[in-house]
């Protein structure tokens, strides 16, 4: 147990946080097995859980999905490739997006909206959930979509799809209610924030010298600024820190001019004049920032990146070309196949970039499905069970399946007997 | 249904058949393990069973290490060796999955199996022991020995290429050339490449010289389908056995027809009758004379009734196994 609660101080910070947190048992058993290097436990948990979603009989396939799921999620916590987590997401929404039975689902809605939290555009999913059906009736699809608007600074669209909520009749209602009325305080707020901002840029202009730095915080989602175009600014300083899962990362107005106030008393020697510290702060910044203090960023919060593109996302400009040509050895050529020595422990190796192919969009890869199902006539037809080896993330064998069946048969027999 | 070249065998295994492997000396003897948990070793000029062992649980696959002794594992995870001249057992070891293949490598005298629990591992034959484990990345479907290399095709359409004689590296990794699930590898007994099987009616010719001109060889074609109201029924190709002298190749098909290939001139020298249900497995002899058909369904389309098991040997002749020089 010591060795484990090293293990746990050791990487802490790859632990990806969940939103009902993790059972620290489950924690502390993936990190010794990943510490130990010992993932036959592991595979086996994971094939046992393959083999039931493949083998399962009960009028409840979602139930195995979901634990396969949480179980996926608990095991491991960096997430990433390995864990094959959003690959199990797709799978498990496509398998039961023509399932009547599970639309309106809670287990099901919310695995679509960690689907869609995945994906590069959710409010494209969103909308195909709108469209199907999926999760009308859930409070949850709308907090998600609405949230998800709100972080694109959208609110207005944020507010009307709690609207949407309401009027579909969306349970529970008192949750989405609660939520809305966060939003709308919360965007009250903002407001009001922004005008004594405004009111504040006015003072220091009028003083001619800005009273606080603007504060740049890391590891927080930037703020989109602008009402069509969602254009990140460029001084991302606090003004454009934005709000991550409606949690507060900037003070409310009231606390935040305490703060500055506290700030003064602070520096200020009783002692010495008032203005003095405020002026030498300003007089001598540091190296690094001079060159953005002499810009006076107060005045580049407004201005945009002149280069963008269609879809509002600003380019960068590709460096030029060299002028000359690098230097290559005549006698170099790359060897046709590397040899690379594997450690046991760790088999998840970096392959070669494949040559990519085209991007298939979720959406697209959910349509085509859908489709496929409306066509209804293939012309080549497999003459096995293709869904029963390609049904989870890992693809099994005839010969696998068949040991389940029999690995079953004989449990059966065991307690007939 | 069965002519003057092809014969039954009897008291054939109660259940599916997993494998039927020849012995490496002579025509007459053929090892068959079978999902009834035995292996059995059959004198094929008296159509005879001669002796058979059981395993804890179905056997997966078996082989040949010389003509007194047999290797064989399965579900039950263990790998056994039985003395044929004795009728005796010895457990040499076991892996933490079942093993799904078995295989001989006569150039550096090693068994070698590979399992379902993402390894390879060595057992030296003599002794007999452990003589390594080697982690994969995935589960171990298919594996061949090509003179001191083995091949190694796992799922994920992963296949790793090894040298037998300095496993501290994979010598190649690629990736199969074909679409869907390998089902099968076997390696040339020229030892230049292999060929590889899937489970949507395709099989690959592929080299093991990585240089471009070599690879430029490689190709895939189409087999084991039929057409039906206009509807193309694709059936895994389960099985392929080469032919020790032509480098010519047979492969079977859940489609229960037994198709003989030659890779050079890219043709189809002949196609037998169709077998009762699906063939799970197939051997020529060492001297090439006959062929060993395990026609036994393998659950492809679950666990449904279906035709009896059965082990088929035929004769074949040059006429039907020699490439047609022309």
């Amino acid at each position: 147990m010591a060795e484990c609660d090293a293990e746990w101080e050791l990487c802490k910070e790859n632990i990806q946080p969940l939103r009902h947190g993790r059972t620290i048992s489950a924690l502390h058993q993936a990190l010794c097995h990943q510490h130990e290097g010992n993932n036959t436990a592991l595979n086996q948990k994971k094939q046992s859980y393959e083999s039931e979603l493949r083998l399962y009989e009960g009028d409840d396939p979602l139930d195995v999905w979901v634990r396969y799921i949480k179980w996926t999620k608990q095991t491991y916590p960096q997430g990433g490739k390995e864990s094959n987590l959003s690959v199990l997401l797709q799978r498990a929404v496509r398998r039961f997006t023509d399932d009547k039975k599970y639309q309106d689902d809670i287990r099901y809605v919310e695995l679509w909206i960690e689907f869609a939290e995945g994906c590069s555009d959710p409010m494209d999913i969103y909308r195909f959930m709108q469209a199907q059906g999926i999760g009308t009736m859930q409070a949850a699809l709308y907090i998600a979509w609405s949230e998800e608007n709100e972080k694109r600074g959208n609110l207005k669209m944020a507010d009307s799809i709690f609207q949407n909520g309401v009027k579909c009749g969306a349970q529970p209602s008192e949750k989405l209610h609660a939520f809305h009325r966060a939003l709308q305080a919360r965007v009250c707020r903002q407001m009001m924030s922004s005008m004594t901002d405004q009111k504040k840029d006015h003072d220091d202009d009028e003083d001619g010298e800005g009273s606080e730095e603007p504060q740049r915080s890391s590891l927080v989602e930037l703020k989109a600024k602008g009402k069509k175009k969602a254009v990140v600014p460029i001084n991302r300083a606090s003004a454009s820190v934005g709000y991550a899962r409606g949690l507060h990362f900037k003070q409310p107005l009231g606390p935040k001019q305490n703060s500055r106030l506290e700030i003064f008393d602070e520096n200020k020697n009783p002692e010495t004049e008032p203005q003095e510290p405020r002026l030498e702060i300003w007089t001598a910044p540091p190296t690094a920032r001079a060159k953005e203090n002499e810009q006076k960023p107060e005045k580049w919060t407004n201005v945009k990146l002149p280069l963008k593109s269609r879809s509002g996302l600003s380019v960068a400009v590709p460096p030029p070309l060299p002028t000359f040509q690098p230097f290559v050895e005549e006698d170099h050529q790359p060897p046709a196949v590397t040899p690379c020595k594997i450690n046991p422990a760790v088999n998840s190796v970096l392959s070669a970039r494949k040559p990519c192919r085209v991007q298939e969009t979720p959406l697209k890869m959910l349509s085509q499905h859908t489709q496929h199902a409306a066509e209804g006539k293939p012309r080549e037809q497999s003459m096995y069970c293709k869904e029963l080896l390609y049904c989870g993330v890992i693809e099994f064998c005839f010969e696998e399946l068949r040991a389940e069946r029999y690995r079953q048969k004989l449990q059966t027999d065991r307690q007939t007997d | 249904m069965t002519g003057a070249n092809e014969f039954k065998l009897t008291q054939g295994p109660e259940d599916s058949i997993s494998a039927v492997k020849f012995s490496p000396t002579s025509p007459q003897f053929l090892l068959v393990s079978s999902w009834d948990c035995t292996v059995r070793l059959y004198d094929v000029s008296t159509n005879s069973m001669r002796m058979k062992y059981q395993h804890l649980a179905p056997v997966l696959d078996c082989a040949f290490y010389d003509p007194g002794r047999a290797w064989s594992g399965g579900l039950d995870n263990q790998l056994k060796t039985h003395d044929l001249n004795t009728d005796q057992d010895t457990i040499v070891g076991t892996h933490d999955a079942p093993i799904r293949c078995v295989e001989y490598c006569p150039e550096v005298n090693v068994m070698v199996t590979g399992s379902w629990d993402m390894s390879v591992r060595l057992w030296d034959p003599r002794t007999p022991c452990n003589a390594g484990t080697f982690t994969q990345p995935e589960k171990v479907y298919t594996l061949s020995v090509a003179g001191d290399r083995l091949i190694v095709g796992t799922a994920g359409r992963r296949v790793l290429v090894w040298d037998l004689r300095n496993m501290g590296y994979v010598q190649q990794r690629r990736e199969s050339s074909l679409k869907y699930q390998t089902r099968s590898i076997r390696a040339f007994p020229n030892k230049q490449g292999y060929v590889l099987s899937s489970i949507e009616g395709r099989v690959a010719v592929e080299y093991l010289d990585p240089s471009l001109e070599v690879q430029k060889k490689k190709y895939a074609f189409k087999c084991h389908r039929l057409k039906e109201n206009g509807i193309e029924q694709v059936y895994p190709v389960n099985a392929i056995s080469f032919h020790s002298i032509h480098n010519t190749f047979a492969t079977g098909g859940s489609d229960g027809f037994v198709n003989i290939w030659d890779p050079f001139n890219k043709k189809r020298l002949c196609q037998f009758h169709r077998y009762p249900t699906s063939i799970a497995s197939l051997a020529f002899s060492v001297d090439g004379s006959l062929l060993a058909i395990a026609s036994s369904y393998m659950q492809e389309q679950g666990d449904i009734s279906h035709p009896a098991d059965a082990v088929f040997i035929r004769q074949v002749t040059d006429a039907e196994t020699k490439p047609k020089s022309t």
